[in-house]
């Protein structure tokens, strides 16, 4: 009973990781239509720029200076390569953002080698709490409630703003949006770039969870896509849903079995396709439209 | 061996591609002759770059070092290199390329046993000799042992068998919990350790395989270890994957609730867990502090390594190091670049480079060679790098925990 209690309080911390980075991926498509596999280089970006901030001046800036660093970065790739590519199909769009993302990875393995770096937290954050029967590291669960928070702002920004009305608008009928004069370019590049941010706030929090190499901004992308698509593309609660499942289903499978933990997502993610090819909340229009 | 002799001279001498067949195979030499190339098929990105990387290094002192005194029988020596990423496919696709496209004469790497076992594979088809440099697991020697495959680490059984005693004084027959790399090294990690501690009254509670290589959070099976209470947790994990792993399980509050135990480990492993590694014991073949203190082969390598890259050689690349100076040894001695020529000296002579005296064993090649038990420092005493990561425990002769040959299930190809 405690192991099971422990193996789902752990795929619910692992379940908010992806939904960290799973979010920013379905917003950017929501928005911009944009199937985005550059999006685990800002991963890798942002815990790079966070280590090198983290090692010199301190933690506390490097998650400051991360996101703004990854939205940056990619507030130029949108400017001058993927702005051609908004409008065209989905497999020009799935090879530009996979080039980005082989060139950023080389890159960063050119510049920080291929070892695995790490930072350590604060020592303040290195001990664990007592939740009940069990143990839990407390870093972790900070990084699960600073994921939630996150993700509250996310939500306020798409319901509570103008340029979340745009955004929710464009999601129905881009061209109808322009022509009512919203200025869907402008809410477009702040979407991408907060997608972006919030990747590289994940990847430099993140970071001394797990450690960064050049590849790992691809690993966590991996399940991620998963999430996304069993939540549904484009949908920002099927994201949060998609990601509690599959943290479940993952850390589940560890208890029964550990070998096949990686494989039962790809599992649960071929029925989703088979069963309900839109995703568990998407809408089925989304899918005709991209 | 005088034929042998002057048909390698020829062979040094010739101008223009020659394809000349030597014992089984088709054996290719590039022109211009008077060179040689060896195959470097390490990891260098992956879970085991850090491996790799730091016997690289080894490879390129010890193979400029050799081209600086004239080569190997007057040929100078040229590398082909390949990054294996610790994939057993990509390592094979490295090795064809470095036999069929450089001709290398021999390939030397390997930073898993999973990659050991393939490429070794390979070469005994190609007939072209494997000096397994870092693997670890049985299989490379036993189970998938090949005529045309050395390898001079010390393996799982010898590891287990030198840990025996300090298993039961130190870690004691409590409750084992183990989390394995799901591939050949973990396993035949696991079979020898419970092999060892089983029968003296340790009880195994759950050993958890994790997917390797690539698993980032390995919280879910230490969660289980948490919920399990064992007196010993077993990290069967190597390289980033176990520094990853071990720091993790300090964030769950294991290294304080347990006692940790990692079968091998390396200097980098060491660095990369900090004060985690702190109290915790294992094996190495090899401590440039403690053997440059003993042997003076051992002296001269450390040396110039820190003299050329600013910091001492880890175990692995200790290996690749002599792995080399053996093969020009082997060659030196039979007069021929002949693999079968090779062998039969690989197969009967001693020798000495770093360590006491060696020598692989004629039935599985595998090396008799000394393995060491360490227990790790706290990282405030381990001096500039942290390169200087534990004190020694034990010091074993090789053929005090070689495996016996009555157990081997190796059946080597003729000669």
């Amino acid at each position: 009973m405690e192991a099971l209690f422990q193996a789902m309080l752990g795929g619910l911390v692992l379940g908010l990781i992806y939904i960290a980075i799973a979010v920013g991926l379905t917003i950017i498509f929501g928005t911009l239509r944009l199937v985005n596999f550059a999006h685990g280089a800002f991963y890798a970006i942002g815990a790079y720029v966070g280590l090198v901030i983290a090692q010199r001046i301190g933690i506390g800036w490097a998650f400051i200076a991360a996101p703004i660093a990854v939205a940056l970065f990619a507030i130029l790739l949108d400017r001058l390569v993927l702005r051609s590519f908004y409008n065209k199909e989905a497999t020009s769009q799935l090879l530009v953002t996979f080039g980005i993302a082989l060139v950023v990875e080389e890159s960063l393995r050119l510049i920080f080698g291929a070892t695995t770096q790490q930072y350590t937290m604060p020592l303040a954050l290195q001990g664990s709490f007592a939740l009940g029967p069990v143990t839990y590291p407390a870093y972790r669960l900070l990084f699960a409630g600073g994921v939630i928070v996150m993700l509250a702002l996310v939500w306020l920004f798409i319901e509570k703003t103008n340029y979340g009305l745009i955004v929710r608008a464009g999601v129905r009928d881009r061209v109808m949006v322009q022509l009512l004069g919203g200025n869907i370019r402008q809410a477009s590049t702040i979407v991408f770039a907060l997608g972006a941010a919030i990747a590289g706030l994940v990847g430099a929090a993140a970071t001394p969870i797990y450690g960064i190499d050049p590849a790992t901004g691809f690993a966590f992308l991996v399940p991620s896509f998963v999430v996304v698509v069993v939540g549904g593309l484009g949908s920002f609660w099927g994201a949060i849903l998609g990601g509690l499942l599959i943290g479940q289903l993952q850390s589940l499978t560890n208890l029964a079995y550990a070998p096949a933990s990686n494989v039962v997502i790809y599992l649960c993610m071929a029925l989703v396709l088979l069963f309900r090819p839109q995703g568990l909340l998407g809408e089925s229009e989304v899918i005709r439209q991209s | 061996m005088k034929q042998t002799l002057s048909r390698g001279r020829f062979v040094a001498g010739t101008a223009g591609a020659a394809a000349l067949t030597f014992g089984g195979g088709p054996y290719v030499i590039a022109a211009p002759t008077k060179e040689i190339t060896i195959g470097l098929d390490v990891p260098q990105s992956g879970p085991y770059a850090e491996q790799g990387q730091d016997q690289l290094r080894a490879y390129h002192l010890a193979i400029d070092e050799i081209n600086a005194k004239g080569g190997i029988m007057g040929m100078k020596v040229k590398t082909s290199e390949g990054d294996d990423q610790t994939k057993p496919g990509v390592a094979t696709e490295n090795a064809q390329r470095m036999i069929e496209r450089d001709g290398a004469v021999m390939i030397t790497g390997g930073s898993s046993t999973g990659t050991a076992v393939a490429v070794s594979g390979l070469c005994q088809q190609k007939n072209v000799i494997f000096m397994a440099t870092l693997t670890h697991g049985d299989e490379t020697t036993n189970q998938a042992c090949h005529k045309h495959t050395f390898r001079r680490y010390n393996d799982a059984y010898m590891s287990a068998q030198s840990l025996a005693r300090t298993l039961v004084t130190k870690y004691g027959t409590g409750k084992w919990f183990h989390i394995t790399a799901d591939y050949a090294w973990g396993h035949s990690v696991y079979d020898n350790l419970t092999a060892v501690v089983e029968p003296k009254g340790a009880k195994t509670i759950k050993n958890v395989l994790t997917p390797f290589p690539g698993t980032k959070d390995f919280s879910p099976m230490l969660q289980q270890a948490q919920a399990a209470k064992p007196d010993v947790l077993v990290l069967t994990e190597f390289g980033a994957d176990m520094v990853t792993c071990l720091n993790q399980a300090a964030q769950f509050g294991l290294t304080k609730s347990t006692k940790i135990l990692v079968p091998l480990v390396d200097e980098y492993m060491a660095k990369g867990t900090k004060d985690n590694f702190d109290n915790v014991v294992s094996t190495a073949p090899f401590f440039w502090k403690y053997h440059a203190a003993k042997f003076p082969g051992a002296k001269k390598f450390v040396d110039a390594f820190q003299k050329r890259y600013g910091f001492p050689p880890s175990n692995g690349a200790e290996t690749a190091y002599a792995d080399i100076y053996i093969y020009k040894m082997a060659v030196e001695k039979s007069g021929s670049l002949d693999p079968a020529k090779v062998i039969a000296v690989l197969e009967s002579t001693k020798f000495q480079f770093t360590k006491e005296l060696e020598w692989y064993r004629k039935e599985d090649h595998q090396g008799v060679t000394s393995c060491l038990v360490v227990e790790g420092i706290p990282e405030s005493q381990r001096g500039p790098g942290g390169f200087d990561y534990a004190k020694v425990l034990e010091d074993h002769p090789g053929e005090k925990v070689i495996a016996p040959l009555a157990g081997l299930v190796c059946k080597m190809e003729p000669a």
